[in-house]
């Protein structure tokens, strides 16, 4: 490749910015560390990365506060690092403009697929036209569904959701952004209808029996369409 | 008493008699007359009306058959008389009757007073009293000296019913059949027991401690022998129940408020300590991790280096669960875990539980028995997955590979029922109570695994208020139950969005 994505890693770990290190070059990234939150941002400012991995854990200057500052100027995707298995210190991150997450201790092939996704999310304009993953295949211009060839009928809204998640297919997609972009800005407590309809979305699209699944729940953030190369 | 009084009216009387006797040859019978209505005035200010009626018609009548002339008869000589002796009736009553009205405004304005003052006294004694036990040692003290009554006081407790051991203020004890009086009044919100029209062959007079929200227990009152009380005190009696309640109840939410501040303080600093740990868990463990993954990548396709790292692998992902159980048992133990609540699908809530026991049940099939028109339930996903996700586990250790692992979801009674069966060698009687226990190993149980899975699915559960349980299948293998409260979403707005 002559044109090597950069990669910056925030994390004050010097084992886990050692080994991430390896783990990236090895997938074929330019890969740059910082060790602190300030000196994250500046990084980001002078180093101009694609993607950043940070992780919210930081001593001083916390995760979370790192990203607000930076989404101020800047919206390079990121990807948090967490140790916490619970669903709220994710949700502030991804409110507060980070584009994925993954949870320590985790699994290189997932972090990999998932820096892809948000970076093809990144680079990717709305106007593509069609979308595939696995069965599934969506035409933007027509509105029509697939799933293995067969068209699928799906209600308005279902559509609209079915556009969300595609057009940020392999990433997180959370309850509020869901709902403000289907129903539109004052609809962010209306979640019992987007349960119901993605209930409903998932028993139209996702072949029954099938091994690999197309929606993915994650409890108390949000949905994850799964792009097949994704596990 | 009325009768007593009537004999005080007659002493009287006589008394003023008597002395009319003695001073009537010096100042004749008319002055007499003025005697008596002095007599009428002093006791229409000490006496009730009866009385003092009494005494004004007997004044009267005496004056005439004793002292006017001709003495010693009804009948009266001088019209002059009959006029004085008709005016001094007329004048007596009316005077008897003022009299003893001001007096008796006089007597309701003191029992006003004095039921202030003591409602003062209480308010000043028991609610301003720096600990609740003194401010109710004054209240029964003050019962006491007001009413000359022994009071005992049954408070609520904790679960909201009615404690069935007297206060220690208390300065009477009361019997078994006395308690279940005031359990009468506390459970009725109405008064029971003596003077009442429930249960009046009881000893004492119970009242329920009315505050603004509930009742918050029960005073009982015993008088003194053969003494009543009146509706004035009654009502006293009354406004003090009220007041105790009152103050209890502002005890109450002191003690609430106080301990919802502990409690935050305790998750605070649970969670921080918790923080800390699982960060210094989990980062080494992050590293191994990508190490293993930066290493399999250079090795390449391999065999035998391979190979070994897969074992490395494996023992990471063990090491993983351990800590993850570790943490969870901790959170568990810790009570800090509550259910955040959301509507889920039961077969997605299934099936991601099978992907979450990954390759720990890999040799097993697994079979879903989930009807796919179940409604969306409410509860905490990723708990109740992590609960599917144990049990699977715990299955997988304890049967063979090749064998099957059920799971069924259905919805009986507002109950999700989640159930995981094996086709192992099923339990021992003695392990099926004990099997989620902390740290509780079956007696036959393979090495490794740390005790901690089936408790956490248990903690999990009861969280939820749910209840998890094992069996064995009659056609061999064990099943684990859980069955967990939910609401379930209504039928017609499912129907709506569809």
């Amino acid at each position: 490749m002559t044109d090597k994505p950069t990669a910056l890693i925030i994390d004050d770990e010097v084992q886990i910015r050692r080994l991430l290190h390896i783990v990236l070059e090895g997938d074929g990234y330019r890969v740059l560390e910082s060790e602190s939150g300030e000196q994250g941002l500046s990084d980001i400012a002078l180093r101009r990365p694609d993607v950043v991995l940070l992780d919210l854990g930081l001593p001083k200057v916390d995760g979370l506060t790192v990203l607000r500052r930076l989404r101020e100027w800047s919206r390079v995707p990121v990807l948090v690092l967490t140790v916490r298995a619970g669903a709220e210190e994710k949700v502030a991150a991804l409110d507060a403009g980070a584009d994925d997450y993954v949870t320590k201790p985790f699994d290189s092939p997932e972090l990999l697929a998932r820096l892809r996704a948000i970076q093809r999310r990144a680079s990717l304009g709305k106007d593509e036209p069609y979308f595939q993953a696995g069965p599934l295949a969506v035409d933007f211009n027509s509105h029509t569904v697939t799933v293995n060839g067969q068209e699928v009928m799906l209600t308005a809204t279902e559509y609209a959701l079915l556009r969300v998640l595609a057009q940020h297919a392999g990433k997180v997609v959370t309850h509020r952004q869901l709902l403000r972009e289907v129903w539109g800005p004052n609809a962010e407590n209306q979640s019992q209808y987007l349960r119901v309809y993605m209930n409903h979305l998932r028993k139209k699209i996702e072949v029954p029996d099938a091994k690999e699944r197309l929606l993915k729940t994650e409890p108390g953030i949000g949905y994850r369409l799964i792009l097949p190369a994704q596990k | 008493m009325p009768i007593n009084e009537f004999v005080l009216a007659g002493i009287f009387v006589t008394l003023v008699t008597g002395v009319s006797f003695l001073i009537e040859p010096f100042t004749g019978y008319l002055s007499i007359a003025l005697l008596y209505l002095l007599l009428v005035v002093a006791v229409g200010l000490k006496l009730n009306r009866g009385p003092v009626l009494t005494v004004a018609a007997a004044s009267a009548l005496l004056w005439n058959v004793l002292f006017i002339p001709p003495r010693f008869t009804i009948y009266i000589e001088k019209f002059d008389d009959v006029m004085m002796f008709v005016m001094f009736f007329v004048v007596a009553l009316a005077m008897g009757h003022l009299t003893s009205r001001l007096r008796r405004s006089q007597v309701a304005e003191q029992r006003r007073e004095r039921r202030t003052a003591a409602l003062y006294e209480l308010a000043h004694q028991a609610a301003f009293a720096t600990d609740l036990d003194t401010g109710l040692r004054a209240a029964v003290s003050l019962i006491q000296s007001l009413f000359g009554a022994q009071a005992a006081l049954l408070l609520r407790q904790k679960d909201h019913t009615l404690s069935n051991v007297t206060h220690p203020a208390s300065s009477l004890t009361l019997s078994e059949k006395e308690k279940s009086v005031a359990a009468w009044a506390f459970g009725r919100r109405m008064p029971a027991g003596k003077f009442t029209d429930t249960l009046p062959d009881s000893e004492a007079l119970h009242l329920p401690l009315q505050a603004r929200t509930a009742v918050m227990g029960v005073l009982a009152i015993r008088p003194s022998a053969g003494k009543s009380f009146d509706l004035t005190e009654r009502e006293l009696l009354e406004a003090f129940a009220a007041l105790i309640g009152t103050i209890l109840e502002k005890d109450h939410f002191i003690e609430a408020f106080k301990h919802a501040e502990i409690i935050e303080t305790s998750e605070r600093l649970h969670r921080a300590l918790f923080d800390s740990v699982s960060h210094e868990l989990k980062t080494p463990l992050a590293a191994v991790q990508a190490g293993i993954d930066a290493l399999s990548k250079q090795i390449g396709a391999e065999g035998e280096r391979q190979a070994t790292l897969r074992e490395v692998q494996a023992a990471v992902q063990r090491l993983h669960r351990v800590i993850n159980n570790l943490l969870n048992m901790t959170r568990i133990e810790a009570g800090v875990i509550q259910p955040k609540l959301d509507w889920c699908d039961v077969a997605e809530l299934v099936q991601s539980a099978v992907d979450l026991a990954g390759e720990g049940i890999a040799e097993r099939r697994i079979v879903i028995e989930v009807d796919r028109e179940l409604p969306m339930v409410r509860l905490d996903q990723a708990l109740i997955e992590q609960c599917l996700c144990n049990l699977l586990l715990n299955a997988a250790s304890w049967s063979r590979p090749g064998t099957n692992i059920t799971v069924r979801a259905a919805l009986e009674g507002g109950q999700l029922v989640l159930a995981v069966l094996d086709e192992g060698p099923g339990l021992n009687e003695s392990d099926l109570r004990r099997i989620f226990e902390k740290f509780y190993r079956a007696s036959d149980a393979r090495p490794g695994g740390t005790g901690l899975g089936l408790a956490i699915v248990d903690g999990f559960v009861r969280a939820h208020g749910g209840t998890a349980a094992a069996a064995n299948r009659q056609t061999g293998g064990a099943e684990f139950t859980l069955e967990i409260p939910v609401e379930t979403m209504r039928a017609d707005v499912m129907e709506e969005l569809t």
